[in-house]
């Protein structure tokens, strides 16, 4: 066993030295090796880092989500619905929204705006965790920063929270903003803005809250206002909404009572959280996607072996594979000796491809995919990137990488080796 | 004691192909130890074939070889490396040695799979290259030698595992006379240490030098019979009938044990 493990590190340290020696051509596998591998988890981990985030704020999201349609396009749905919705059984709230898009002239910027009734939603803590700072508008809850008791900003239509309103001027209504937007505005928890109405008059907003950078998938362009403050920029009348969301009380009886609420509105469109979800996944196309890249990567893996080895062995590897052994050098010592010298330049530049590409995705927000993103595009495409780092990934990454590289080194030498070593006398 | 038995070996190359080749016929070769044996021969003779079964190289395609008491047919491919690198030090005609490498590098190479540690090649190599003239080269790389150099590297290699068996082929081929003389000089420093040598030259100068015991003539694949085995009275005699490999039914044995440790000399009969 010791005398294994001294032979090892014979070979290793007699590896380092003969890629040392072949430092140039080593180094151009190198480079192109963790270029690749920087490519693929890159793309891995912008990808992984997107779905967890969508996923995690789709978990937040209404069971049921039902639409008004005609002649096939969204319109506002009646708040009526919501009588006809009251009498089916097994449903625990109903909660009008008001959204859509507001185009920023002056910045040429895209908001979401949305409106709802914190009081009226039942997932009121949650709002409050996806937010950096301040309160959400008309909800008793607050984010973190908050809870440190630096948000004072007064909630204005609460409904029985106790929030001092006195530091907002009277028909200042209060916005939660997304990263995106409050950078864009120029503004932080606090300050005023304005936005137009529909008629061009000016309606004022002051500042609650800032979402949390995690969520700017979804969050980022979003301006969150109470309900009746979203109707008054919209203009939208009293009696309509732009959808409802349906909570229920048991979740496996969502799909049944989608089918029951389709059956009695009929002009409507019913979806539920897991179509919206499939919808995402579908937006990524991530998982096709990821696996089409992986078997790329291979095949690239497998193109840079076929330029450096698959031609089979120079005719001085050959030679100096003979002269090992016929120095006494066996067959697996040899080997072992090309293992090692594999391993250190696959190894080695999985880890620098690895690196690369977490810097590459959390310092410069995958910056490199940004125009294949801006393809995918509902979203946004100046999202913040936190990705995680999964073992199982990493070891797919790594087994369809390094140890294709791995054989593809070996077995030539394999084959040089184990014939007999005398044309090389 | 013998060191090399061959009794009857026959090397093909290429066996049943069309660039055939029989190399070695019938050869027969003892030599016991402490001896140093010249074998001498025109140009594609054999002699280099026959030095290569000796140092386990490859094994004969029939015929015995027994090196230090090991019949090499029987030994699979993996124990005639461990068995070679335990027994013979090869030095090559052309070296081989890995130029981009340096010197110490080169002469510690077969240490390495037997898990050596780098301070004990270290000290070693020192040793030989001090005891060869050339520690001031130690971290040269081989290419950068001159040939004189490169064959003390690989003579060096050749005794790094201070092995009982020296051969050494063509030896002075690529060298001048002054550095011939001086290898000559080693191999009589070797010998006089207690090892067993032999290498093939057409070179008077190795096969004449007084510290050979004996001239071996290898001639179109054969051995010459008088210069078989060292004791005089040892008639191995060959059949010079031509027969197939597989011809032969009778093992050549009734070898005295009177093993001479003053093998007669056998200079220049040729
Ligand atoms: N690997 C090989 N494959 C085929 N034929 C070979 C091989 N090696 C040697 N031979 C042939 O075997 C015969 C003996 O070769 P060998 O090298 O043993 O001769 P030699 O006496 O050493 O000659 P030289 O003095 O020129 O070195 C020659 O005819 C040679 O062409
Ligand atoms: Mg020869």
């Amino acid at each position: 066993m010791k005398c294994f493990l001294a032979k090892q590190f014979n070979l290793l340290d007699f590896a380092f030295s003969s890629l040392w020696r072949r430092r140039l051509k080593n180094g151009a596998v190198l480079l192109v090796f963790a270029g690749v591998i920087f490519l693929v988890a890159s793309f891995h981990l912008a990808t992984t880092a997107l779905t967890a985030t969508a996923e995690r704020l789709l978990a937040s999201a209404p069971d049921i989500v039902i639409q008004n349609m005609a002649a096939g396009r969204q319109e506002s749905v009646p708040l009526a619905y919501e009588q006809e919705l009251g009498g089916l059984f097994g449903i625990k709230k109903v909660v009008p929204r008001i959204w859509g898009y507001y185009f920023d002239e002056i910045r040429g910027a895209n908001f979401t705006v949305l409106g709802v009734d914190p009081a009226r939603m039942p997932l009121g803590e949650h709002l409050g965790q996806t937010l950096a700072v301040g309160v959400f508008p008309g909800a008793g809850v607050s984010g973190e920063g908050a809870a440190a008791g630096n948000a004072q900003v007064g909630t204005a239509t609460g409904d029985g929270a106790a929030e001092p309103v006195d530091q907002v001027a009277a028909g200042v209504a209060p916005a939660v903003l997304g990263s995106l937007v409050s950078a864009s505005l120029e503004v932080g928890k606090g300050d005023y803005f304005s936005l137009f109405r529909p008629d061009l008059s000016l309606k004022t907003f002051a500042v609650s809250g800032l979402f949390r950078a995690d969520g700017d998938l979804l969050s980022g362009d979003l301006i969150a206002l109470h309900l009746d403050e979203a109707r008054d920029l919209f203009q939208i009348p009293s009696h309509l909404a732009t959808d409802l969301c349906v909570y229920v009380y048991n979740p496996a009886e969502i799909n049944n009572m989608a089918r029951r609420i389709a059956e009695a509105l009929p002009d409507t469109r019913v979806l539920t959280r897991e179509q919206i979800q499939r919808t995402y996944q579908a937006v990524f196309g991530w998982r096709s996607g990821f696996a089409a890249v992986l078997l790329l990567a291979a095949l690239a893996a497998f193109v840079i072996l076929a330029w450096d080895k698959a031609s089979g062995l120079s005719p001085e590897e050959r030679r100096e594979v003979a002269i090992l052994k016929i120095v006494g050098w066996e067959t697996p010592d040899v080997l072992a000796l090309r293992c090692w010298e594999a391993l250190l330049v696959a190894g080695f530049a999985f880890l620098l491809g690895v690196i690369g590409a977490w810097i590459h995705v959390v310092y410069f927000d995958a910056g490199l995919f940004r125009p294949v993103m801006v393809g995918w595009s509902v979203i946004h495409p100046g999202f913040a990137l936190v990705p995680r780092i999964e073992a199982q990934d990493v070891l797919l990454l790594f087994s369809l990488t390094v140890l294709p590289y791995l054989a593809a080194t070996v077995i030539p030498t394999w084959r040089c080796a184990s014939v007999p070593a005398e044309d090389a006398l | 004691m013998m060191l090399v038995e061959l009794e009857r070996v026959n090397k093909i190359y290429n066996k049943g192909k069309a660039n055939e080749v029989w190399a070695l016929r019938d050869a027969d070769l003892r030599v016991g130890e402490g001896e140093m044996v010249c074998l001498r021969g025109p140009s594609g003779s054999g002699k280099s074939t026959l030095l290569a079964i000796i140092g386990c190289v490859f094994p004969p395609s029939s015929g015995r070889a027994a090196i230090a008491r090991r019949q090499l047919a029987r030994l699979p491919d993996r124990f005639l490396t461990i068995h070679r690198r335990q027994t013979i030090g090869f030095i090559f005609q052309r070296f081989n040695l890995l130029p981009a490498l340096s010197v110490r590098d080169n002469i510690t190479l077969p240490l390495l799979p037997l898990g050596v540690s780098p301070s004990e090649c270290r000290r070693r190599a020192g040793v030989l290259l001090e005891r060869l003239g050339i520690a001031h080269r130690e971290n040269f790389p081989v290419r950068m030698l001159s040939g004189g150099e490169q064959q003390r590297v690989a003579i060096a290699r050749a005794l790094i595992n201070d092995q009982p068996l020296v051969l050494a082929d063509e030896p002075t081929a690529h060298l001048d006379s002054a550095l011939s003389r001086e290898f000559m000089a080693i191999m009589a420093d070797l010998k006089a240490a207690g090892k067993t040598i032999i290498v093939t030259s057409h070179d008077p100068l190795v096969a004449e030098h007084p510290v050979i015991d004996r001239v071996v003539e290898v001639h179109d694949g054969r051995v010459l019979p008088a210069a078989a085995g060292p004791p005089a009275g040892d008639s191995s005699v060959t059949d010079h009938g031509c027969h197939g490999v597989s011809g032969h039914g009778v093992p050549q044995d009734g070898v005295p044990g009177d093993r001479l440790h003053s093998p007669s000399s056998v200079g220049g009969g040729g």
